[in-house]
């Protein structure tokens, strides 16, 4: 039994022609569906399940749900009960609730967030194929981003009235969904407020990241890419079009990625996150960033935290 | 001249600066132009809110914004995102948003890390 990725993330627009500008001719995703209700689904060329993207057209930015692919279908039952068992109230949704997808479980993490388990995914192949395939394919737009690699949500921390949500999410991350630590960040006179998590439940730094904030809220949807070769272009093409960019090219020290942090036309933070970081295993001993070394956690080469990055987000 | 060259003064409230702003620029791009260092200037979006402003005097065109961060009441007094917003007049505006901190230059060490 185990959750196997990030399996797809909803985020609200403000205006769905500009974001599907933005998804599709920017950050280069395919567009697979479109539902009554008008929402776009979205996926990257290499990957196989029919969408990774649900953009939402509302009046607020941000995230309204993210999913987490687990094994099988027989898995779902014992993630209910533990789930339940943890003291948190799970909704089973039939299968078509989310379209092209098998029955589901809906439930929300300590931190507030909304999250949905499922089995199955309508299959409809990379851009590739799985028979001989080409390395990419020729039909790439804009920065051409491989998949959804990871999401990072910002949690209420307010140490002084005993209050964080980091910790409380990555608990439940750990102990009910079988995560596993890869990096944190810890603050405080003591050094013991866990104040930012990197959590994997496969072999790559993240699957889902938590970071404290005076509110829970959305920080970004990262997209994977290759090389750092393909970040400085990708950093091209968003100011071609004039994309704005939080953060330009640029390694993290946690994970060792390689980003760019930029918007989308509702505000909401998108990530080009390339390179594989390290290999993540459950035994890796746990990295920890120091508060004061944190500006350099975050963004390795500047060692200093930019005030967007904690206060900028929807 | 067409109206796509077409530019006006923006005033800022307090600082008693101005900065010139195309009709087709949104009104935080001028002002991020004028050369204050590290102003964070959001996401220019319309989603974070941080660059909330009050129009005292002049009009402007407004794209989508979010309810979160704007209500049909405060659009009604004329507080708008400065990034969804363009100049189609003379404009005085007070900066009320989180950016007001950067335009005043104070900083402030966060107790806890991140917050």
């Amino acid at each position: 039994m185990s959750v196997l990725r990030i399996g797809h993330i909803n985020i609200r627009v403000l205006d769905m022609d500009e974001a599907r500008n933005h998804y599709i001719n920017i950050n280069g995703l395919i567009e697979t569906h479109e539902d009554d209700q008008g929402n776009v689904y979205l996926k990257g060329w290499d990957e196989w399940d029919k969408y990774s993207v649900i953009l939402s057209k509302s009046d607020t930015a941000g995230m309204n749900h993210i999913a987490y692919k687990v094994s099988c279908d027989g898995d779902l039952n014992t993630y209910k009960k533990s789930i339940e068992d943890y003291g948190i109230e799970v909704e089973e949704v039939p299968a078509g609730t989310l379209p092209c997808v098998g029955r589901a479980l809906r439930f929300n993490i300590p931190s507030g967030h909304e999250m949905y388990l499922y089995a199955e995914k309508e299959l409809v192949g990379t851009s590739v194929g799985s028979i001989n395939p080409d390395p990419w394919p020729d039909d790439l737009k804009g920065v051409g981003v491989h998949w959804l690699d990871h999401a990072l949500l910002m949690c209420e921390l307010n140490p002084e009235e005993q209050v964080n949500k980091v910790a409380e999410a990555t608990n439940f991350m750990i102990d009910v969904l079988g995560f596993y630590l890869v990096e944190q960040v810890m603050v405080g006179p003591d050094g013991d407020i866990q104040a930012a998590t990197w959590l994997s439940c496969s072999n790559t730094p993240h699957d889902i990241a938590f970071v404290g904030g005076p509110k829970m809220g959305f920080h970004h949807a990262a997209f994977f890419l290759d090389s750092w070769e393909d970040v400085l272009k990708a950093a091209d093409i968003m100011s071609k079009n004039r994309v704005k960019i939080d953060v330009t090219p640029q390694r993290h020290g946690i994970t060792r990625g390689y980003t760019i942090y930029y918007f989308d036309p509702s505000g909401n933070r998108n990530e080009t996150f390339g390179g594989l970081g390290y290999l993540a295993q459950p035994d890796r001993p746990v990295t920890t960033w120091t508060e004061d070394e944190l500006g350099a956690g975050i963004f390795y080469h500047t060692r200093e935290l930019v005030e967007s990055f904690t206060t900028v987000y929807t | 001249m067409g109206c796509f060259y077409k530019k006006h003064l923006v005033e800022i409230d307090k600082t008693n600066e101005s900065f010139i702003c195309k009709q087709a620029q949104h009104i935080l791009s001028g002002m991020a132009a004028m050369g204050k260092k590290g102003i964070p200037s959001g996401c220019h979006g319309g989603g974070c809110g941080v660059c909330k402003v009050h129009i005292l005097d002049g009009k402007v065109k407004t794209k989508s914004m979010s309810r979160e961060h704007i209500s049909d009441e405060e659009i009604k007094l004329g507080i708008v995102l400065a990034c969804r917003a363009y100049p189609e007049s003379r404009i005085k505006l007070k900066v009320i948003g989180k950016i007001s901190k950067n335009v005043l230059k104070t900083i402030t060490k966060k107790k806890y890390g991140f917050v």
